[in-house]
């Protein structure tokens, strides 16, 4: 274990990539929570949590992923418990979630109140948002909207790299 | 009948058996309500607690080496909630004030969770 460590929330809509990015970042096997899903577009979802950990420079980073549909919102009150940032994922080719994905924007900063970034998931689909413009919609600003392809580690990880960073300056948290 | 009224007479019969089961509700394992009796507004946030709970406690049973997951009791000050597995298909979840008799809650939801099952 690392002498700091970082506890990183990852929240989005249903579908949007939420636990395989965690199993991509995590160095152990990541611990799942799953059921089979009956909305369709997978085969299962998360009920719970999902967990990964890996050492990040100097510091250790324990991943929890939470559930996405909003009859779990109750979970996420219990998962980002002393959380110190977030990663949201939302899909750039499901506009309709962009909705729910503000309501999520909302509750990191004004209930958590942790430095956040958003990750534009499914940027290979044909018709899809840019993150330019999920940034408008959001009013948030471009450089904090990336591109993030969940099963791709290099781009997990320079989203998380970006994360700790922020995490480390604006949340005034010691990360050496 | 329909196959929601048959789960409904399932948790009628369990109530009639145990008039102190406040909320009785069956939902599917990603926490979508099936049915319930007895719940009120509480209904859809109880289904998808009951379907945390029983992710949750199946992977603290697979992690404890405790085998398949069973049943899960939360007692609070105030009473119980009690959550069962209906195979893979659904969750039973129950609530009971405190002081109610817990043993006779088991085997009323071990009835309940055949009933159910066969409708499933």
């Amino acid at each position: 274990m690392k002498p700091h460590t970082l506890k990183i929330g990852v929240l989005g809509p249903y579908g949007a990539g939420k636990t395989t990015l965690v199993r991509t970042l995590s160095t152990i096997p990541a611990v799942s929570t799953e059921a089979p899903s009956s909305e369709g577009g997978k085969a299962t979802t998360t009920v719970a949590l999902d967990y990964g950990y890996l050492d990040f420079g100097s510091v250790g980073v324990h991943l929890f992923g939470t559930p996405g549909q909003a009859r779990f919102h109750d979970v996420l009150d219990v998962v980002l418990q002393g959380a110190l940032g977030a990663l949201i994922l939302v899909r750039a080719d499901r506009p309709s979630d962009l909705p729910r994905v503000r309501e999520l924007r909302d509750y990191v900063a004004s209930v958590l109140e942790v430095p956040y970034l958003l990750g534009a998931t499914h940027l290979d689909k044909e018709r899809r948002w840019e993150t330019a413009e999920i940034a408008l919609f959001l009013k948030e600003r471009e450089d904090r909207v990336l591109r993030l392809d969940p099963r791709d580690s290099g781009q997990a990880r320079r989203a998380l790299a970006r994360l700790v960073e922020l995490v480390c300056e604006e949340g005034g948290v010691r990360c050496r | 009948m329909s196959k929601q009224e048959r789960i409904e007479q399932a948790l009628d019969r369990l109530r009639q058996n145990m008039p102190d089961i406040r909320a009785a509700i069956v939902a599917s394992p990603d926490g979508l309500l099936i049915a319930e009796r007895g719940a009120g507004n509480a209904a859809t946030r109880l289904a998808a607690m009951a379907a945390t709970a029983l992710g949750l406690g199946r992977r603290i049973a697979q992690t404890a080496q405790a085998g398949e997951f069973n049943e899960l009791v939360v007692r609070g000050k105030d009473g119980y909630l009690a959550v069962f597995a209906i195979e893979g298909k659904a969750v039973l979840a129950l609530t009971l004030p405190e002081g109610g008799n817990l043993g006779l809650l088991r085997i009323e939801a071990e009835n309940a969770v055949k009933d159910v099952l066969e409708e499933l």
